[in-house]
């Protein structure tokens, strides 16, 4: 691969191409995360989004893009960037349009449909090979309805569907895992956070043909319960704790890009979230402290079992 | 304002009221200005959705005021008493938007920028506005608080009870200020202008956008109620890292590595009071600017 | 050139001699064989066009709506649960103003799940913004689907199309078909042009954003209503052209011998043939009895109708759907039509028949006539009619004394 374009925090923009005065929260950890994307994508671009928080980047007649956008439903972004891309090619192909007015075609989806109502559409789409990136602002609920539990939830999270003391008994699915089964082109974790990580993890994908994942944990003030100001801070806290390993699948190959030094104990990250009050007051639930903290030790283990670290 | 509305709505209903109570969402978003309604008679209540008409109207964020887009004052004639949450004397506010009515203000508990007093404003303000109708009971208000905030944790519904209580003495010399609204009379009407819609292309009668960051126009600066302020002095012009984790990437740099805040945008989150490695970027209270500029770039 | 086609082969022929240049695909009984002609064509070589399988037909339509929306001819072809599944991107397409041809081949819903046709399928997507097009024959498939490329990318029109046809009874179904030659098709259906829309570098465009609040709403909703009322005219003048490239000739509302007739049949699709069949009886029997039928059903022709059905005293509606708690939904619709306009309207009568493929005999037809004639003569027309004979319930009855019958399990213990 030749030398990336970012690498120290220098490189990266300074000036930002996505337009403001969006609906977003205050806070916002995925507007974050697609604000520091779309800075590196550029406006040849065109956003095929699904139904979710994100529906409400562009009101009518408000839209943040330089480039084209096209609202889907929450279970079809990634077939309608196969109608756009087949259609953009077929355009190229009989010259009716210039190699210079190509697009990227990016789909945006939430977790709620990159998760769950979209994985069919999704799976279809990598099947086929399409090239075509998918952003993923995983929120870990519903969050544009008022955050009820999703795929995406994390084991013991209270939402708006888990409010009793035991909070979601599900477990996080495995997303990564499920689109590296497909064998695509690229898959990689980033948090708005870690805006180097993800510049480069970006750019890399975007040099690449064929399906391509990038799956961003947005910290969420609303839905998580936390100040708005924290959102950095609550990023920073999910890769330091381990909870939100920063790794690429490339070339059928898992490498993690970000490992912590010194892991910290979960509980920084869970504490700071009241989504997660219920595991402290009004008393400790040991049992799932543990159980979280045990995971995420195995998962770090396993890592090192395989060497999935990068050089 | 959801809280406040169904608070107030409560208190009426236990006084033996037909009640309406809803709030009304635009984006549906933490921080974005939200309003709601309250409708109470001794009648069927057959009327729905925005107040035409208001005898009341509440402010908690006064800010919103004189923003034409937030609409904080339509409906807002000689019969509406209008309260504002704001430290300045009422006249001032009279002369400011050249009001006929009556015009009240709730002052904070203190000049202050935590928050944390937000928490409560919403029963501030139900409070404020039962003792204004005048036909609230303290004791139906205190029901009405107990039921609509029992999913609060113990300390902060005792702040909020406490912030209920003060304002609803506070508010004991204008009791009853509040005037019944009328209904429209059957007589005359003007008939409303009805067109007949006129068939226009699919690239104009679509949905569709055919222009780049129109979404610019949109004041998201409105949704501050503090506002973070860089100090040159202090800023070590970094890898301007404010600007880049900014989530609404509403701060720009200049050529010289000095980043500058777009407050006509900033939605006040404070990211990069957090993020600033030299703590370069205080918090002042949105009311502490000159209000001619609340939301423009020319503060 | 004629040969002979199944209404399926038909769809396939009418996608070819369009120039269609992209079909998202997903198969379905009885459409299968649609997209397997045209994937079949591309793999010898006979035919350039690009077929994408997709998940499923929700997946389908947002691609075809996706390409179209970006500049590219586009068609595709469902059919019953299939439609149904896609039923939220039917609005949302058209809500795009996505110009392309579906071909929905009818076929009863569930449940019980079923593979012959009626007309729920087509008349649940009645409301989407979609122009619907309902054949009778497989001659009209093909240029039905001829016609509706014209409509749907029709400037004053703009919205996607449906042409359907009724599974079994057109789609495997072999009739003599006149193949136009593709210089002729040419010459009535210029290639697409999608006036400067689409998705381009350099031209920023947002489709499909959100609105707050109703009247934003009303404007865009109401839009799709002005334009579906536009190809109305259109269809007019492209059945003109259409009639000079081909000698063929459409109206939006067929009339079969219905000039001096005091009794017509109203009904939709191939069984309107059968009710031909039944007219030419009955005109040989002296009675003065004609067949209306819509092959436009959105827009709905309202003066076509009204034209078709004046000076006619009684009219007899054939449904070949349900609305349960209604009845008949061209009923519902005819007589939503007849109100309203001065002079004197005849008698409708009700009739619902032909669900789920089940057959519709000469005699019924003579029966419905007799009744018609009656409710004329009463004035008054009697309750709804399910066409349902005895022998048939006591077919029923045999199959639920099995599906009754007490499991014997229970008595061995």
């Amino acid at each position: 691969m030749t030398e990336l374009r970012f690498r120290t925090f220098r490189d990266l923009p300074a000036d930002h191409l996505l337009g403001t005065g969006t609906a977003m929260c205050a806070g916002c950890g995925g507007l974050e995360a697609l604000h520091e994307i779309y800075d590196i994508l550029g406006e040849k671009t065109v956003i095929i989004n699904a139904a979710g928080c994100m529906t409400l980047l562009a009101v009518y007649p408000f839209t943040p893009f330089r480039g084209s956008w096209l609202y889907t439903a929450m279970a079809s972004a990634p077939a309608g960037a196969q109608g756009v891309r087949d259609a953009l090619d077929l355009l190229l192909a009989s010259g009716r349009i210039t190699a210079a007015e190509d697009l990227q075609t990016v789909v945006l989806t939430g977790d709620g449909a990159a998760y769950g109502m979209g994985l069919s559409a999704t799976s279809g789409a990598i099947e086929r090979g399409l090239d075509f990136l998918y952003v993923c602002y995983d929120n870990e609920g519903y969050g544009n309805t008022g955050q009820q539990s999703s795929g995406a939830t994390p084991h013991g999270a209270g939402t708006a569907t888990n409010k009793g003391p035991l909070g979601y008994p599900g477990y996080k699915k495995d997303l990564f895992a499920i689109w590296a089964a497909h064998r695509p082109a690229y898959v990689a974790t980033v948090i708005g956070a870690e805006p180097l990580d993800l510049a480069r993890k970006v750019e890399r994908a975007m040099r690449l043909k064929g399906p391509k994942l990038i799956l961003a944990l947005a910290p969420c003030p609303t839905g998580w319960d936390f100040a708005p100001e924290e959102t950095v801070q609550l990023g920073k806290l999910a890769v330091q704790c381990g909870v939100w390993p920063l790794k690429e699948y490339r070339d059928g190959t898992v490498v993690h890009t970000k490992v912590p030094k010194q892991r910290l104990p979960v509980e920084e990250y869970l504490k700071r979230q009241g989504r997660f009050s219920q595991l402290f007051v009004p008393e400790r639930n040991e049992t799932v402290l543990v159980e979280i903290q045990a995971k995420i030790d195995d998962y770090w283990c396993a890592v090192e079992r395989h060497g999935q670290v990068e050089e | 304002m959801k809280t406040a509305s169904r608070i107030l709505g409560t208190a009426f209903f236990l006084e033996g009221f037909e009640v309406q109570d809803a709030p009304r969402y635009g984006a549906e978003r933490r921080g974005a200005p939200i309003s709601a309604y309250v409708r109470a008679s001794h009648q069927e209540i057959k009327e729905r959705g925005i107040i035409r008409d208001p005898g009341l109207v509440i402010v908690a964020d006064e800010t919103l005021v004189p923003m034409p887009a937030a609409c904080v004052m339509q409906g807002v004639g000689a019969q509406t008493l209008l309260l504002i949450h704001s430290l300045e004397n009422p006249q001032v506010w009279r002369d400011r938007l050249n009001l006929q009515g009556t015009v009240l203000t709730l002052p904070s508990a203190g000049e202050t920028a935590d928050p944390m007093a937000w928490r409560c404003i919403g029963a501030a303000c139900a409070a404020a506005a039962a003792r204004l109708v005048g036909v609230i009971s303290r004791d139906s208000l205190g029901s009405a608080l107990e039921q609509e905030l029992a999913g609060l944790k113990a300390a902060l519904m005792e702040e909020n009870l406490g912030r209920a209580h003060w304002a609803y003495d506070l508010m004991e010399p204008e009791q009853g200020r509040v005037v019944s609204g009328r209904l429209l009379p059957t007589g005359p009407f003007s008939s409303p202008e009805w067109v007949d819609l006129q068939y226009e292309e699919a690239r104009v009668s679509a949905p569709a956008i055919h222009a780049a960051m129109t979404s610019e126009q949109v004041q998201t600066g409105l949704w501050r109620t503090r506002r973070p302020v860089i100090d040159s002095g202090h800023c070590k012009r970094c890898w301007w890292l404010c600007s880049t984790y900014c989530p609404d990437g509403a701060i720009k740099v200049d050529e010289a590595g000095l980043p500058e805040i777009d407050y006509a945008h900033c939605k006040g989150c404070m990211v990069c009071v957090a993020q600033c490695p030299n703590h370069a970027i205080e918090v002042i209270p949105e009311r502490s600017v000159s209000r001619t500029a609340v939301a423009g770039k020319d503060s | 050139m004629r040969v002979m086609l199944t209404g399926n082969g038909a769809a396939a022929w009418g996608a070819r001699l369009a120039g269609v240049e992209y079909l998202p695909a997903f198969p379905i009984t009885p459409q299968t064989e649609i997209i397997e002609t045209i994937a079949n064509w591309i793999d010898y070589g006979e035919f350039d066009c690009r077929v994408v399988m997709l998940d499923s037909e929700h997946s389908m339509i947002t691609a075809a709506g996706a390409a179209a929306t970006t500049g590219v001819r586009t068609f595709t072809a469902t059919s019953s649960q299939g439609l149904l599944y896609g039923m939220e991107m039917l609005y949302t397409v058209a809500g795009w103003r996505a110009p392309f041809v579906l071909v929905n081949v009818s076929r009863g819903l569930a449940s019980p799940i079923t593979l012959e046709p009626d007309h729920n399928d087509i008349l649940a997507a009645r409301d989407c913004g979609f122009l619907q097009l309902h054949c009778a024959t497989c001659q009209e498939v093909l240029d039905s689907i001829l016609l509706a490329f014209r409509l749907t990318e029709d400037n004053r029109v703009r919205l996607p199309a449906i042409v359907n046809l009724d599974g079994f009874y057109l789609s495997f179904t072999r009739e003599p078909v006149q193949l136009p030659s593709e210089q002729q098709v040419a010459g009535f259906l210029p290639p697409f042009d999608p006036q400067n829309q689409g998705f381009r570098a350099g031209a920023p465009f947002s489709q499909a954003v959100a609105v707050l609040g109703g009247s934003a709403y009303s404007y865009f909703r109401y839009q799709c209503h002005l334009a579906a009322l536009n190809a109305e005219q259109a269809f007019s003048e492209s059945a003109a052209l259409f009639s000079e490239a081909f000698g063929r000739s459409y109206q939006a509302v067929e009339s079969y011998r219905c000039d001096d007739a005091e009794v017509v049949f109203v009904m939709m699709g191939s069984f309107a043939t059968k009710a031909k069949a039944a007219v030419d009886q009955l005109r040989a029997a002296g009675q003065a009895v004609g067949l209306v039928r819509p092959l436009l059903l959105r827009p709905f022709p309202v003066k076509a109708f009204g034209r078709a059905l004046a000076g006619k005293r009684g009219v007899a509606v054939i449904d070949q759907n349900l609305s349960p708690g209604y009845g008949g939904i061209l009923h519902a619709e005819l007589a939503a039509n007849l109100y309203g306009h001065s002079g004197s309207k005849p008698v409708l009568v009700s009739f619902i028949g032909g669900l789920g493929g089940r057959d519709i005999s000469s005699e019924e037809f003579f029966e419905m006539a007799k009744i018609t004639r009656q409710a004329v003569a009463d004035g008054s027309a009697p309750p709804p009619r399910l066409l349902y004979t005895g022998d048939e319930l006591r077919e029923m009855k045999k199959w639920q004394a099995i599906a009754l019958q007490q499991s014997g399990r229970g008595d061995q213990t």
